[in-house]
């Protein structure tokens, strides 16, 4: 019983020093401290454009897809093949591309910010950032977010691009059943722009979970190179968690209500 | 500043070596892993009992939320207005065995138990234990790669049958927030529910979680030195596996939904 108390305890403490370093990293932007680094901040974002976005869109492909697969054949199985573009729709734009994204921010983004940022950590990087009189929190977690916040809208979009494309090469060209005209009338008409919108916010929330996460586990590494190898696989427990979770309310609070699709009234 | 043409020849050239070594260790696991002696007995149990403690919590919560939202959530939703929500337990087979319940066992296996390791060979590799139980005479990949490789592919079997009942679980909970009876939900789930699907989604599962373990096992024990080595091999660990996991997820289904017609009849 005591060891379960303490066990609660511990929790309750990591989570509010992890709150406490939202605030402070959300803080620093949003008073505009951030923008003393505008140029690094800048820097950042040409690194997550150039190292990140492909690997990611990678992972969106191969899941776009599997959509259309499975989209294919479970129109097939109710003897409509023609309404695989509504199948395809909403598993792309609504759920999947959002996880693959989440998921492959945390893989590739989230995890490079822990080992580059708790490698600085443990070889006194940081202190020697804060002894210059550059405060390190902003320079190197403010920056980070900011610079995710600049560009991950329009890599998000790509990415949606991406897996619409690797949807209709599955419906179309590989399983062939329906022609790209009948594929695009039923496919466009199940999706709107408030849906990609809705769908943006699930993808922006996720990535900045990803970072500030990222940026949390680096920046309070400690215990030589071992335990920035921990810390790195311990990120990604979280991120897993609180990518799922975003994805699960995202979708009730968007869709539960209202599904959004032509049919009917 | 090297050429392009350059560095994408030299980054497609260390792909292929870093696949060609995983190959090579796979071979060997599986070679080591069946001729004697057996003297991993003790280290497979701890890695299985080690990788269940890690991830059951995060299992649970990943899986329901996964099949809340996509088949739970939005297939409702569409299936609604036709006023077939008895659908559901249909669909539910379809999405949650065939494709959700092993997908997202392997992305928590890869990401939770595959991550610590890679963490934890790659601290024997940069702390030369690795080299020292060479110099002893003891095996690494039988000791230490074979235990992880086998309790990896029983985990995430195992955690792929738990995956479903949670992810049926979550079908549940959407068919009840429709105040619809579960009845039709179970009529339907267990007329479409197949013994094939069953074991192709644990065949399925077994292959993600020997994936999962050489991605792992691989980048651990090729860890670099410096303070950023083995987050860096974490890093690349994962990435690895999520990819490999999506690529062979592709061939598997198509594959089995190609051969097997019997699985695309609705009854």
């Amino acid at each position: 019983m005591s060891f379960a108390l303490e066990w609660a305890r511990l929790w309750v403490v990591s989570f509010g020093r992890f709150l406490q370093f939202v605030g402070r990293v959300v803080g620093s932007i949003y008073s505009g401290k951030v923008l003393g680094f505008f140029g690094e901040a800048l820097r950042q974002a040409g690194i997550l454009i150039l190292g990140s976005s492909l690997i990611v869109f990678g992972l969106v492909f191969v899941l776009g897809l599997q959509c259309g697969i499975e989209g294919a054949y479970a129109a097939r199985t109710v003897g409509a093949p023609y309404v695989s573009g509504a199948i395809t729709a909403l598993c792309d734009l609504r759920e999947i591309t959002p996880y693959a994204f989440g998921y492959m921010m945390a893989a590739k983004v989230g995890t490079g910010m822990v080992a580059e940022l708790g490698s600085m950590r443990i070889s006194d990087e940081v202190d020697a950032l804060d002894a210059m009189g550059i405060n390190s929190l902003i320079y190197l977690c403010g920056t980070r977010l900011l610079g995710m916040w600049m560009i991950i809208p329009f890599v998000y979009i790509g990415a949606i691009a991406v897996g619409f494309i690797g949807s209709y090469i599955a419906v179309v060209l590989q399983i062939g059943e329906v022609s790209a005209g009948g594929y695009f009338e039923i496919f466009w008409s199940f999706q709107d722009p408030v849906d990609l919108l809705y769908s943006t916010i699930k993808g922006m929330a996720m990535a900045t979970l990803v970072v500030i996460v990222g940026c949390y586990y680096g920046y309070h590494a400690s215990g030589g190179p071992v335990g920035v190898g921990t810390a790195t696989a311990k990120s990604m427990v979280a991120n897993i968690l609180g990518v799922h979770a975003i994805g699960m309310l995202g979708t009730q609070i968007f869709w539960g209500g209202n599904p959004r699709s032509p049919i009917g009234g | 500043m090297q050429p392009v043409a350059q560095r994408a020849a030299s980054a497609t050239f260390e792909f292929a070596e870093t696949v060609g070594s995983m190959g090579l260790l796979t071979a060997r696991t599986m070679a080591s892993a069946v001729t004697p002696p057996y003297p991993y007995g003790r280290e497979f149990l701890a890695q299985f009992l080690f990788a269940v403690r890690l991830c059951w919590f995060p299992m649970i919560i990943a899986s329901v939320a996964f099949t809340y939202g996509p088949a739970g959530v939005q297939a409702a939703g569409f299936l609604n207005l036709f006023g077939a929500l008895d659908r559901l337990g249909g669909l539910f087979v379809l999405t949650v065995v065939r494709e959700f319940a092993p997908l997202v066992t392997a992305i928590v296996i890869a990401g939770v138990a595959g991550t610590a390791i890679t963490a934890d060979l790659g601290a024997r590799k940069i702390r030369e234990e690795l080299d020292a139980l060479q110099v002893l005479g003891v095996d690494p990949v039988k000791n230490l790669v074979v235990p992880r490789f086998l309790a990896l592919m029983l985990v995430t079997a195992l955690f792929n049958i738990y995956a479903l009942i949670f992810g049926t679980f979550g079908g549940v909970l959407v068919t009840l927030q429709y105040d619809a009876p579960l009845g039709p939900f179970w009529a339907t789930y267990f007329d479409n529910a197949t013994v094939t699907e069953l074991w192709a989604s644990l065949i399925k599962t077994t292959v993600f979680g020997g994936i999962i373990a050489i991605v792992c096992c691989y980048k651990g024990m090729t860890a670099k030195g410096g303070p950023e080595g083995v987050g860096r091999a974490v890093n690349e660990a994962v990435v690895m596996a999520f990819m490999g996991i999506g690529a062979f997820n592709y061939v598997f289904t198509q594959a089995l939904l190609a051969t097997t017609p019997e699985l695309t009849v609705v009854r």
